[in-house]
């Protein structure tokens, strides 16, 4: 690697793109050029037009670090450098990278870096390990395998678990040719969705009520008087949203916006209220942006999320701030009648019910009045508080899925917080999305994928973009199935090598008879599940193939592909399209047109194509009304750039118009066109029985999630050492005393246990954490923290509890080699 | 290219090397390792940069900062005597280490807090580990702290060169 990087030249080639990584989407520009053909510090004489014989300035300037920078070879062989810069222009990131967006450049593939693990071609295991084969014969036999399995056991042995992103994993192409391929083409209801077990969404409650998962723009944080934050870690995961628009209204320089948009209304610097039981470093930041008096930590104990939000909502009740107006108007008034009867037990006296959520929470009773003022209390006489309420994974797979997020959509209607400028009910997002797919064909809850896999239900797997042996539930018990259903499949591959595909099939088939399962895994890079994969499919990824997706202000752009994948990988709605052409030819040699004609459609002859095909299938209805993307093509997205326009769009006089925010007419999607109410049972429904035999039996909350520097499975960090240095293993957090007790040091090799399984790790002793409470870097290909997580999950919706894992921990040694470098100083210190 | 920046490439080259030998060897199979054929290490000062005396080492008590410039007039650094012995840091118990301040984020300065023992940038909130080579702790900066390498002459600290590339620069000597 070259670490003076070199600056473009007037004539580098510009590419628009969009960060592959995290849900906000933050815009970037590219810059290639050939090797040898560097631009010069002048400003005549390099791409940006800026003076370099001077160093630039702080915040203004356009400074390209080290990272920024690669060199990269294509097809032909040309060598060229790349640099990646965040976009000025672009209204989302005006500017600003992230530590995960700044080393955008470092995870193109080189054959002179890291990134060369690549997978560059399918490979097929034949008892001896994964060989190379071409695309014809992989998705030949692939396709006889599928064919035979379909014909037999029925398209629900055909199991699939996919990627369901924007950015980096998916994106709009792709995602409709996964869905085209298994649902209108196989037709199995066996899917599953990358991070858990089924095909589902992760907020049905939220569906359900009429609302959809991204309401607000990004501008609302700006506009909010307060910012609701439960069970998430924007500084760390949502970053460029958190540093661009919500600090700028907890430090007041939004004032001047608020007052233009909220003419005669009083208005004042934001405050903001996290609901997280680790003091995080967005609680430090935003406390150090707003002032200590400003933010409100409610460090819960976990999963009592929605006893706290149910005990805010009552208080709004009892002190009659709620929104009546608002839901008389916009709300199924008889769901509210039964919501604050059950859910809010208004037929309980209040101080009997707070003084329930005060023990369950561990919140204190003046906290919780403090949270509901800061929601609800109205900021002058009749004049409304606009409060934005965001939430994410702490709540979507805490306790009890369905009902988590029923409470805060119910605490958002309550107060009429949707649909208007400063307001929201939102997710806060993990990856960006591109949920663009024909309908699953099975019906809710959906069926659980790793279940049919573990009893053997599943004949061929195929898992794309993903990986589960590191990230789903219970995945020690995953892997196992992987490894002893794989066996009998390799036999039979072993045995008929060097024949004809069609003669191998029978062995086959006979492997699957007894047990086996046929494992496809189609991926960029290795990981521990394609290890396990009998075919393995080398696919594309950003920025070698055009591909559009949202963020979590729905904003649509075109991430341009501007070099090419390497070796033979392919797109993966390519590989789709190949495997869904054999099959076609193979059912019309069976004479079968019928089901050959499932397979028909897939003749896309670039990413485009794929695009357009799904634009005209996919309307954007009342089941997924968020996506609809009417009139748009890559030519009008390239006029757009970074700003690209907020789904769904509709055509007036044939221009497509976006929206900027979700609900502002009024309109939600329920029969009626108002919105529902949830009612839940009671205000906290206590922990499930297995959750419940865990945590009576073990010390220790293993809660677990991301970090800043890291991104997902760290698929591409784990290359890249400015990232994989900072955690060469999965780091734990616990408090000081607890690890002090345990005779535990930082760095100190560690092992977390319990009935579910085992995980290394190295402990990370931090004051974030509770006495009690730990938290664990998750899908750390060193560690995966899925091993500790039980099969639980909420039969509402079949989402799994994976932040309800209890664990022992104990000390197994000092710092590994790799680990003494590393740096364990506070994590959540701003100031 | 210059001597400087060779001088800059290697000294990276040879942190990131380290940091890919040992940091995924053990738990990655297959991950080929970095070849990079023993580049001129230590702290033997080239001719591109200039040797700065920064300050006499009978005055550096511990907890003891002073700042300078270094390598030019727009690279404001920061030298540190700590409470522990740092990563690459000179004198008797390697506590001494030095570092450019302009976070390598957005280039805002960061500054020094005892108590925690970090750096931190006010911007973004970007903290450093001076200990650890400066290390990125937290943040959105996608490099470590540019590292003012440090030597001792007799009662001396002197500045010898930089290990990073500084903020706002393409180039450490412009
Ligand atoms: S905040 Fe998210 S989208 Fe933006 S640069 Fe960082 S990782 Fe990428
Ligand atoms: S400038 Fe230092 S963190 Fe952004």
């Amino acid at each position: 690697m070259r670490n003076t990087p070199p600056l473009p030249p007037v004539k580098a080639r510009r590419y628009t793109t969009v960060c592959q990584f995290c849900v906000v989407g933050c815009g970037y520009k590219v810059y290639k050029w050939p090797q040898g053909r560097d631009g010069g510090p002048k400003a005549a004489n390099n791409a940006f037009g800026l003076d370099f014989t001077r160093p630039q300035p702080p915040m203004a300037g356009e400074w390209i670090a080290p990272n920024m920078h690669t060199q990269v070879v294509d097809r032909d062989g040309s060598r060229h450098n790349v640099v990646i810069v965040p976009d000025r222009a672009c209204v989302v990131n005006k500017g600003l990278s992230s530590v995960r967006g700044a080393g955008l450049a470092q995870t193109l593939y080189s054959p002179e870096r890291a990134t060369r693990a690549r997978l560059t071609q399918p490979l097929l295991d034949q008892g001896d390990g994964q060989k190379p084969v071409g695309w014809d014969e992989a998705s030949d036999l692939g396709a006889r395998v599928l064919k035979a399995i379909i014909d037999r056991w029925g398209p629900d042995a055909v199991g699939m678990k996919f990627f369901d992103h924007g950015g980096g994993g998916g994106g709009f192409e792709n995602n409709w040719a996964v869905g085209r391929f298994f649902f209108t083409g196989v037709g199995t209801r066996t899917a599953s969705i990358h991070n858990r077990p089924a095909y589902n969404s992760e907020v049905h409650a939220a569906g359900d009520a009429g609302l959809v998962p991204l309401t607000n723009s990004y501008l609302d944080a700006q506009l909010a008087d307060t910012i609701l934050v439960v069970g998430a870690n924007p500084y760390e995961t949502q970053t460029n949203y958190f540093l661009e628009h919500m600090v700028p209204n907890l430090n007041g320089t939004s004032m001047g916006l608020k007052q233009a948009t909220f003419d005669g209304e009083p208005v004042d610097r934001g405050r903001m209220i996290i609901v997280d039981p680790r003091r995080t470093m967005t609680v430090a930041t935003a406390e150090t942006a707003a002032g200590r008096d400003r933010v409100l930590h409610l460090q819960i104990e976990p999963g009592t999320d929605i006893a706290l939000l149910n005990a805010i909502g009552r208080l709004v009740l009892e002190y009659r701030w709620h929104d009546v107006a608002f839901m008389r108007e916009r709300t199924e008034w008889q769901t509210f009648e039964a919501f604050q009867r059950s859910t809010l037990a208004v037929d309980r006296p209040l101080e009997q019910m707070l003084e329930d959520a005060v023990r369950v929470t561990g919140v204190t009773r003046e906290q919780i009045e403090t949270a509901a003022r800061w929601i609800a209390e109205p900021k002058a006489p009749g004049i409304r508080r606009r409060t934005l309420l965001h939430y994410e994974k702490g709540l979507i797979w805490g306790l009890k899925n369905y009902q988590n997020i029923a409470a805060i959509v119910g605490l958002g209607l309550l107060t009429g917080n949707v649909g208007k400028p400063g307001t929201g009910i939102s997710r806060l997002g993990g990856h960006q999305e591109a949920y663009v797919r024909p309908p699953y064909p099975g019906r809710r809850p959906a069926l659980n994928v790793d279940e049919a896999v573990r009893r053997g239900e599943v004949k061929a797997f195929w898992v794309g973009g993903c990986n589960p042996v590191l990230t789903t539930l219970r995945a020690e018990a995953l892997e196992q199935s992987l490894v002893e259903r794989g066996e009998p499949v390799r036999r039979a591959l072993a045995a008929t090598r060097g024949r004809p595909a069609g003669q191998r099939i029978p062995a086959i088939v006979d492997a699957l008879k007894a047990g086996g399962m046929f494992l496809i895994a189609q991926d960029i890079y290795p990981t521990a599940t394609t290890r396990h994969a009998h075919l393995v499919l080398s696919a594309a990824q950003w920025g070698e193939m055009n591909l559009t997706s949202i963020n979590g202000e729905r904003r649509l752009r075109l991430y341009e592909r501007f070099m090419d994948p390497p070796g033979e990988a392919i797109p993966d709605w390519a590989i789709m399209a190949r495997f869904a052409h054999r099959l076609r030819e193979l059912y019309l040699q069976d004479r079968n047109p019928l089901a050959a004609n499932r397979f028909l459609d897939f003749d896309w002859k670039s990413d485009e194509d794929v695009f357009i095909d799904a634009r005209y299938q996919f309307k954007g209805t009342n089941t997924d009304p968020m996506e609809g993307y009417a009139g748009i093509t890559y030519d009008l997205l390239r006029k757009l750039g970074t700003d690209g326009i907020q789904t769904p769009t509709r055509l007036v006089n044939r221009i497509p118009v976006g929206t900027v925010r979700m609900h502002e007419d009024g309109h939600f999607y329920t029969s009626t066109g108002k919105a529902r109410f949830i009612p839940a049972p009671r205000p906290w429904p206590g922990y499930a029985a297995k959750v419940e035999s865990q945590r009576k039996r073990y010390r220790f909350w293993i809660n677990n999630g991301r970090v800043n520097h890291l991104w997902q499975t760290l698929y591409h960090h784990r290359y890249l050492p400015f990232y994989q240095g900072r955690y060469p293993m999965p780091c734990l957090e616990m408090h000081p005393e607890d690890a002090t007790e345990l005779g535990i040091g930082p760095g100190d090799r560690v092992e977390i246990s319990n009935d579910m399984g085992k995980v290394e790790a190295m402990a990370y002793p931090s004051d974030a954490v509770k006495r009690g409470h730990t938290f664990l870097l998750f899908g750390q290909p060193r560690g995966a923290a899925g091993n500790l997580v039980p099969d639980h999950v909420d039969p509402k919706t079949t989402i799994p509890s994976y932040k309800q894992a209890w664990a022992d921990v104990k000390r197994l040694g000092p710092p590994p080699e790799d680990v003494k470098g590393v740096s364990f100083r506070p994590r959540n210190v701003a100031s | 290219m210059s001597n400087e920046s060779k001088r800059t490439r290697h000294a990276l080259n040879r942190r990131d090397f380290l940091k890919v030998s040992s940091g995924c060897m053990a738990g990655v199979a297959g991950v080929p390792m970095l070849s990079v054929s023993s580049p001129a290490l230590g702290a033997t000062p080239t001719s591109a940069y200039p040797v700065m005396e920064v300050a006499r080492l009978s005055e550096l008590k511990p907890g003891t900062t002073i700042p300078f410039a270094y390598p030019g007039p727009s690279s404001p650094a920061l030298l540190m005597r700590l409470p522990e012995a740092a990563r690459d840091g000179v004198g008797k118990d390697s506590t001494i280490v030095a570092f450019s301040i302009l976070c390598t984020h957005k280039g805002c300065p960061v500054s020094y807090k005892a108590e925690q023992g970090m750096l931190i940038c006010p911007c973004h909130w970007s903290t450093f580990d001076p200990a650890k080579g400066g290390d990125l702790i937290i943040g959105q900066a996608s490099s470590s702290l540019p590292r003012i390498e440090l030597r001792i002459e007799g009662d001396k600290v002197q500045a010898v060169g930089v290990e990073g590339l500084i903020y706002g620069h393409h180039t450490n000597i412009l």
